[in-house]
């Protein structure tokens, strides 16, 4: 389901190069929950970018849930992060001017749905998420673990088969950590989705099915728990 | 569909949510536009105004002719009617005739006075009499039965306080008589005329009251169905020469021509005021793209495509053009009623007599303004727009590296803006285009853009040979001051950009408006000279189609030998030249060289002062030879009175007559070649040179009315060049009105742009803060910052101003008025409005100064 070969990402700054990714072989079946660890400056976050569409590669191969992401066109690009992929942020990137519910929908929306139809999902999940208090608060008034599993409920809005997180534990404490990484370990577990986290932490290393080391934008060690 | 309510749902959250959290940055912005679009919607409809009521009122007396008989000079022959109706292609003929009259009593304001002959006319022209109930017969039945009765428009009735029956004395420059009001004029028709202050009579009683047995201004005819060209040449045949067939509509075209010119002029200057604002627009809309990339970046990465961020920002400049526009329709109706009266007035005073009673809402004119506003706020917002468009998305992302620094390009537009100017000197090289000077105009908005794009560059030069000298000079606010604005891109440029296109026009119109009023008073006090000036009563309303009758003549003749002066009579006839209207004024020139002289241009003064006195060739003013192609060494050739008169052109000169078209010939030549043209004006000279003391002319005036009467009219040269003056300075009030604004808005965009500035760096002023900066060298820096702007924005605007004036003296008023004037600058005007400009800027930077200190520096610890 997520294939990629020879996966290759470099940044030009001017006349220096640098690597962000290097040769990157993956096979990821469905419903696998993945770790990428590895220190600063791993590539972890330039392998996310690829993977959910954000940004294209050097060279090499990428294939995501059947699109090949190399060949295209941002409208297609623009299709898959709306329907295939769901992104947790460290910072949480929630829109500050709209509240709660509003971030959770935006992106039924944008994929064309009615108010009502998502609004209706929107609550459920944020039930699940325990935040149907704060449906009406704005991002400011919350706290980071509420802002976390409100980016957690908008990125499930339109029921991606994949979730990428890059650091979604990076600015909570351990007990927020917890909780967002149970949240996504419950749903690989219950709902079968494939989760990959970018992490510095060992909070996800119990859930993971794999974990993935990157050393200078190359993977070094993969090790199969199960 | 759905994405259509999607669209504006999201645009509601993103947007205007946003702009909800700074009103006071929306509002500013708001108030820029609404400004500059009830600038611009108030001078169009104004002038619209002038422009419907001049041209309906010359609709209405055309009527229904298809040709109008005139003998240009002078009058036709009333017995030509009869010859006219008999010929086979003619199915109607009625003869016209109008001229200005006003209360004797009262001598309340002028009002036309129509001569027809009712029964003819009603082939022509519509108008009625209000019923009364105590009369059988038709009150136009009373114009033909009994002598010095007419009809009157109610509003000049209301005006005046008389009702049906009333009789009301009359002056005209023939004489004063007494007229019974027969009836009313209902609204419509002829009536309409002048916003109703009109009169009719019959022709026989106008002919007496004005003493022209005999004659009519002009026959208006109607062919009959079907007849061709040749039934029209066959009867054109038939007509005597110097008499004229014209179309009804050249008096009425050759009038719009110079109030639509107008109308271009006072357009463009007023645009200048949105276009001021459209850096507003600009600057608000960029910050917002700039500020919140992150989360344009963040909404790429859910799915939002950049179409849709394109079309989100391109709505946020729409949506103020839209709020700017309503919000400027009560500003408007201020504004309009203001620009409404002095509008009118300055286009009766140096173009066509108009009289504008109410504002008349033009569909066209309304769709015109918002589509302009429109446009211009979505334009401003394109750039950033397309800057919103580009984010990538995975600038989401935490990537290690942050801050990349984005470069941006400052020699580029200065490059482009090298080439605005040249496209500007070659545009302002080209001549009209369909009579309008769009080239002008073309070469002043190149001007302007080029400037523009210099801004960038400037700062950056500016910052950097400053900011060493700065530290030394003024400690390190300055210094920090300097770079900041060295580095700060685009942004900081625009607000410059918006200075400087305020402080141009500011500059280019001092110096234009210094230049016409050195040249005019120039003009004024060499060829207006005299100590007193006589003409008939309403002499120059009517165009001194009256000439002073003998008696008054032969008096002047003899008061000359009698009293210590020199007398210059002069004859003035209004005539056209292929659909330019100008005057043939002819004087005694050897009498006018001894006190006067012209303001010589085009050939050798010296010569031409000796022919023309000798009546070898006449002298035309620079609009007349512009207007009309024929300069020095072409032969005018036109019909006067009967007389085909043929004048070679010996020199140009300067003159700023209202409608500006002047030949000038020996009065003595003109009779010994032609016929005796009379008098319809006398200048008076004391021979004591030195301006005479105002009891001297007081007495002659004395003199001149116990021997002559009353029925002139009389200024002394003194009032005469002070009320030219005058009507000059009230003409240019309400460019400095409009120029005002422009000035507002532009420091509006100072305070919006310094604002913005500050609460971009929120975070780096804190941290300065934070590291030991106290607030005084905060603020100092960024009152640094504002003078920097303020200063770039003088610098560079003050050299667009000198260019810019070139362009409006040398190109835009010689290509819409016909006319130039000598250059000269204004220095003390200039110099005086500096200070004040900086020290408005100054002030526009105390709102950005208390938003540093609004927000603790505690809030550097806080995640947003
Ligand atoms: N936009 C960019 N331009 C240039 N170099 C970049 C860019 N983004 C990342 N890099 C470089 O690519 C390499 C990998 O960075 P990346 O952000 O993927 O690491 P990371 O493992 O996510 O680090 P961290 O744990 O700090 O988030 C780094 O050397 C980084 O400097
Ligand atoms: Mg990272």
């Amino acid at each position: 389901m997520i294939l990629t070969k020879g996966l290759t990402r470099i940044y030009s700054l001017g006349d220096a190069e640098v690597v962000g990714i290097e040769n990157v072989d993956l096979d990821i079946a469905p419903g696998e929950m993945v770790v990428l660890k590895g220190n600063s400056g791993s590539g972890k976050s330039t392998l996310l970018s690829l993977l959910a569409g954000l940004d294209h590669p050097t060279r090499g191969e990428i294939t995501v849930a059947g699109y090949d992401l190399n060949s295209a066109s941002p409208s297609e690009l623009t299709l898959f992060r709306r329907e295939v992929v769901g992104m947790v942020f460290q910072s949480f990137n929630l829109l500050p001017t709209i509240n709660v519910i509003e971030n959770t929908v935006l992106p039924a929306l944008l994929a064309g749905k009615t108010l009502s139809e998502s609004r209706k999902k929107a609550s459920e999940l944020l039930e699940w998420l325990k935040l149907s208090e704060r449906s009406n608060h704005l991002p400011a008034q919350l706290s980071g673990g509420e802002m976390q599993r409100t980016a957690i409920a908008r990125a499930l809005i339109n029921d991606p088969e994949i979730i990428l997180a890059d650091e979604p534990t990076g600015n909570l404490d351990s007990k927020n950590g917890r909780i967002v990484i149970d949240l996504l370990a419950e749903l690989n577990r219950k709902r079968g989705r494939t989760v990959i986290i970018a992490t510095h932490s060992s909070l996800a290393d119990d859930p993971a099915s794999v974990i993935i080391h990157l050393k200078d934008g190359m993977v070094i060690h993969p090790e199969w728990d199960r | 569909m759905g994405s259509v309510v999607f669209f504006f749902r999201f645009l509601g959250w993103f947007s205007l949510r946003n702009l909800k959290r700074q009103p006071g940055r929306a509002v500013t912005v708001l108030v820029g536009i609404a400004l500059g679009a009830a600038v611009f919607t108030s001078v169009r409809l104004a002038v619209h105004a002038s422009l419907n009521s001049f041209t309906k009122s010359m609709d209405l007396i055309a009527g229904r002719a298809h040709h109008v008989l005139i003998r240009p000079g002078g009058y036709v022959p009333e017995i030509l009617i009869q010859k006219i109706i008999a010929h086979p292609s003619i199915q109607s003929a009625s003869p016209f005739l109008s001229t200005y009259v006003r209360p004797a009593v009262t001598h309340g304001d002028s009002f036309l006075l129509i001569g027809i002959d009712p029964i003819l006319d009603r082939t022509f022209r519509m108008w009625q009499t209000e019923k009364v109930r105590s009369k059988n017969d038709a009150p136009w039945l009373d114009l033909v039965k009994f002598p010095f009765t007419l009809v009157m428009g109610e509003p000049l009735a209301r005006k005046i306080g008389i009702r049906t029956g009333d009789t009301i004395a009359l002056e005209h420059s023939r004489q004063t008589k007494s007229f019974t009001v027969v009836g009313m004029l209902s609204a419509s028709g002829l009536a309409l005329i002048e916003g109703g202050r009109v009169a009719i009579t019959d022709i026989a009683t106008f002919q007496e009251f004005t003493k022209l047995y005999g004659s009519v201004d002009r026959v208006d005819i109607r062919l009959k169905p079907f007849s061709g060209s040749e039934d029209l040449n066959s009867f054109r045949k038939t007509l005597p020469q110097g008499t004229q067939l014209v179309q009804p509509s050249i008096t009425r075209n050759s009038g719009r021509k110079l109030i639509r010119a107008y109308q271009l002029n006072l357009s463009i200057l007023s645009f200048a005021s949105l276009f001021v604002g459209m850096f507003l627009v600009y600057s608000l809309v960029s910050l917002n793209a700039a500020s919140r990339r992150k989360e344009l970046a963040i909404l790429r990465s859910i799915g939002g495509s950049s179409q849709m961020l394109f079309l989100v920002f391109l709505a946020e400049g729409a949506l103020f053009g839209i709020a700017g526009w309503l919000t400027a329709i009560p500003l408007s109706s201020i504004l309009v009623k203001y620009l409404l009266q002095a509008v009118s007035q300055t286009i009766s005073t140096l173009f066509v007599r108009v009289h504008v009673e109410a504002l008349s809402l033009d569909i066209w004119e309304i769709f015109l303004s918002f589509g302009v506003t429109f446009i211009t706020a979505v334009m401003a917002a394109l750039q950033p727009a397309r800057e919103a468009m580009s984010v990538a998305p995975n600038e989401a992302l935490e990537v290690s590296q942050h801050g990349l620094k984005r470069s941006h390009k400052t020699k580029h537009p200065a490059a482009m803006g090298l080439l605005c100017f040249v496209v500007s000197l070659i545009f302002s090289q080209m001549p009209n285009v369909l009579s309008i000077p769009l080239p002008g105009y073309a070469a002043m908005f190149f001007l302007f853009v080029g400037f523009s794009l210099q801004a960038p560059w400037i700062l950056e030069k500016m910052g950097h040979t400053l900011s060493p000298i700065l530290r030394r000079l003024a400690g390190i606010p300055a210094y920090l001051a300097s770079h900041y604005v060295r580095s700060s891109g685009t942004r900081t440029a625009v607000s410059v950009g918006a200075l400087l296109t305020a402080v141009s026009l500011f500059a280019s119109l001092v110096i234009m408006t210094h230049s016409f009023r050195q040249t005019v008073e120039l003009w004024v006090h060499q060829s207006i000279g005299g100590d007193l000036f006589l003409t008939t009563k309403m002499g120059s309303i009517n165009h001194f189609r009256y000439p002073l009758p003998p008696t008054v003549i032969n008096e002047i003749r003899r008061l000359k030998t009698e009293w210590d002066i020199d007398i210059v009579p002069s004859r003035r006839f209004s005539l056209m030249h292929d659909r330019f209207p100008y005057e043939i004024d002819l004087i005694d020139l050897k009498v006018f060289f001894q006190h006067g002289d012209f303001f010589w241009l085009r050939g050798d003064p010296k010569k031409a002062r000796n022919m023309a006195i000798d009546g070898q060739g006449a002298i035309v003013s620079e609009v007349f030879s512009n207007r009309t192609n024929l300069s020095v060494g072409s032969t005018l050739e036109t019909w006067v009175e009967g007389f085909l008169v043929k004048l070679p052109i010996i020199a140009v000169v300067r003159d700023y007559r209202t409608d500006g078209g002047v030949v000038f010939y020996s009065w003595r030549h003109f009779n010994e070649r032609y016929y005796n043209p009379q008098w319809s004006g006398v200048r008076f000279f004391f021979k004591d040179k030195g301006i005479a003391p105002d009891s001297a002319v007081k007495k002659l005036r004395e003199e001149i009315i116990t021997r002559c009467g009353e029925n002139l009219d009389m200024i002394s040269g003194k009032e005469l060049r002070r009320s030219i003056l005058e009507v000059f300075d009230e003409t240019f009030a309400i460019t400095s009105v409009l120029l005002l604004i422009a000035l507002i808005i532009a420091a509006l965009g100072i305070a919006t742009t310094l604002t913005v500035m500050v609460l971009e760096r929120t975070q780096q002023l804190n941290t300065l803060i934070a590291v030991g900066a106290d607030r005084g060298q905060v603020r100092s820096m960024i009152f640094w910052e504002a003078i920097f702007l303020v200063v770039a924005g003088e610098f560079t605007g003050l050299l667009c101003g000198f260019m810019l004036s070139y362009i409006l003296v040398y190109v835009i008023n010689l290509q819409s008025f016909g006319w130039t004037f000598i250059y000269s600058v204004d220095w003390g005007a200039l110099s005086l409005s500096f200070p004040l400009i900086i020290l408005t800027a100054l002030a526009a930077a105390l709102p950005a100064v208390r938003a540093v200190f609004r927000q603790s520096p505690a809030m550097l610890l806080r995640e947003r």
